[in-house]
């Protein structure tokens, strides 16, 4: 049997793959819908090229060979000789599923930078104002601000408008001008020209304009002020505004989630622009015997790629033979993603944007002057003695929001770089989702 | 069957459509402020909305640390801001 984990696009697209020569496989998930982040949704998608998701899940839902785990979250996986044991929590028990073969296909959220006002209710990642309106029904309020980098920050602008919100202002740090220096993969995606073209047929009907090189400096008493930024984010002295909203959906980028496959033992490595992501083979197999990784653990890419990859990794795990253009598609999807990191790049004078007083870890509540003083008086030369000295990245979320901003806030206070090691430690959690000891001595095993 | 949900916040009721999150009843019924901090009692609320930052953590039924952005609302739930 297959395990595969995540029903998003990749996982979706390698659990089909699989059935194909009807190899069993079990789809683990931890939402109660076909679909991950991306295609996200009540009663069906929406959004750009939506119908693809109604034609996978309906092919996952018929295939015989396909068992679908829904509202499951994996928290462990063991290894016992040859099989694996995944472990995960459904509607309160533990239970559990052996396999040969594990697809690790688990996504990617949102990344957050630290503002002054960014802990404030009302502010929140683009990732939660989508989930929002299109898994909930639920404005997250009438006047937005989406903000950030990237081209994810469209459809979400795009989607608010369309549920009703007032978009009061869409806000990049970067600037589209920087895909010129991408040509080549432009012209080998002329498709994404069509979803360009779709997404500004909507920013005009909605009356959004977007403009560039700018970012939300601060959220204060609903008061939102956007500052003019260089291009190495420092914060420009003039032309910032205010506006009075109720959101700011601030984005950038994604990080991807390492953790299963870092329990496993999966090799990991440090892309290009800094994310911790896992090394694979031209069959998406890692570097773990049997366990093959799909979609944006393994760089992020969006869901074209992931498509390609998770059906790459669905046909090598069953033993099926990989059409070439199968992998011809995912090189051209490559170069984009390659191309996306270059064009909307995150630069280190973020850090220049939260004051003393503004908190870095939430969990914690860890203020950056905390931090400072860490490096200053306490003499944290890293950012581990930085965490263990003012527990910054020790709370719930165990570090996934803040853990990268902190170490590259005490790289730059220690005038460093940030290792690759420190990158890949940081990045990894010993469990996937807290789980009770009341509920693991509960569990069948 | 009702398509509506009846549950209790911090001892008010909150009526919401059957299927939503607790966090997204909260929300639409204009109660942003989901729980304030341990330390500085600072107000917190959704922020991620997908389970990863356990910012909009309440108290479910008398269990602490559950994260509102992902549970179903039911009928009858009792959900707190602290225990």
């Amino acid at each position: 049997m297959i395990i595969v984990i995540g029903a998003g696009p990749a996982g979706l697209a390698a659990a089909e793959a699989a059935s194909r020569n009807g190899s069993e496989v079990a789809l683990i998930d931890s939402a109660s819908r076909l679909g991950g982040q991306y295609w996200r949704h009540r009663e069906s998608v929406q959004g750009y090229r939506s119908e693809r998701a109604g034609v996978l899940f309906e092919k996952v839902l018929r295939a015989p060979s396909i068992t679908y785990i829904s509202e499951a979250s994996v928290w462990s996986i063991e290894r016992e000789s040859e099989l694996f044991r995944v472990n995960y929590l459904q509607g309160g028990n533990e239970s559990s599923l052996t396999a040969e073969k594990l697809i690790i296909a688990t996504g990617a959220y949102d990344r957050s930078l630290p503002f002054p006002g960014w802990d404030h209710p009302g502010s929140m990642t683009p990732g939660a104002a989508q989930a929002l309106v299109k898994g909930q029904g639920v404005l997250p309020g009438k006047k937005v601000i989406v903000a950030g980098t990237g081209p994810f920050l469209l459809p979400v602008a795009t989607g608010l408008a369309e549920a009703g919100a007032e978009i009061v202002g869409l806000y990049d740090a970067n600037s589209p001008l920087r895909w010129s220096l991408s040509p080549r993969a432009l012209f080998l995606n002329l498709s994404k020209f069509a979803e360009l073209i779709y997404y500004a047929r909507l920013l005009r009907k909605y009356g959004i304009t977007p403009r560039f090189n700018r970012a939300v400096s601060s959220f204060e008493n609903r008061k939102a002020t956007i500052s003019r930024i260089n291009s190495d984010f420092s914060l420009k002295e003039t032309g910032s505004e205010s506006h009075e909203v109720d959101v700011v959906a601030v984005g950038w980028g994604f990080l991807p989630d390492v953790t299963l496959g870092g329990i496993v033992g999966c090799q990991q490595r440090v892309d290009s622009d800094g994310t911790t992501i896992f090394s694979v083979d031209a069959d998406q197999r890692s570097s773990q015997k049997n366990v093959w990784i799909a979609g944006e653990a393994t760089g992020i890419g969006g869901a074209d790629l992931s498509l390609l990859e998770g059906e790459i990794a669905g046909l090598s795990a069953s033993g099926q033979s990989i059409p070439a253009p199968l992998r011809s598609s995912r090189y051209r999807k490559q170069l984009f993603a390659n191309a996306l990191k270059k064009t909307y790049p995150i630069r280190d004078r973020w850090q220049s944007w939260p004051q003393g007083a503004t908190t870095i870890c939430r969990c914690e509540e860890v203020k950056l002057s905390e931090i400072s003083e860490s490096v200053s008086e306490l003499g944290a030369e890293d950012s581990r003695t930085a965490k263990l000295f003012t527990r910054a990245g020790m709370g719930l979320c165990q570090g996934r929001i803040c853990s990268r901003n902190v170490s590259e806030i005490v790289a730059g206070l220690t005038h460093c770089v940030v290792s690759n090691e420190e990158r890949i430690a940081s990045s990894n959690r010993p469990i996937a989702t807290p789980i009770s000891l009341g509920q693991l001595g509960d569990g069948k095993k | 069957m009702s398509n509506q949900v009846n549950f209790t916040f911090n001892g008010k009721s909150i009526s919401c459509q059957k299927g939503q999150s607790i966090a997204a009843a909260l929300i639409a019924s204009d109660n942003r402020e989901l729980r304030a901090t341990r330390f500085g009692n600072e107000p917190r609320s959704i922020f991620c909305g997908i389970g990863v930052c356990y910012d909009c953590v309440v108290v479910v039924n008398g269990v602490a640390n559950q994260r509102s952005c992902l549970i179903e609302a039911t009928d009858e739930m009792n959900v707190e801001s602290t225990s």
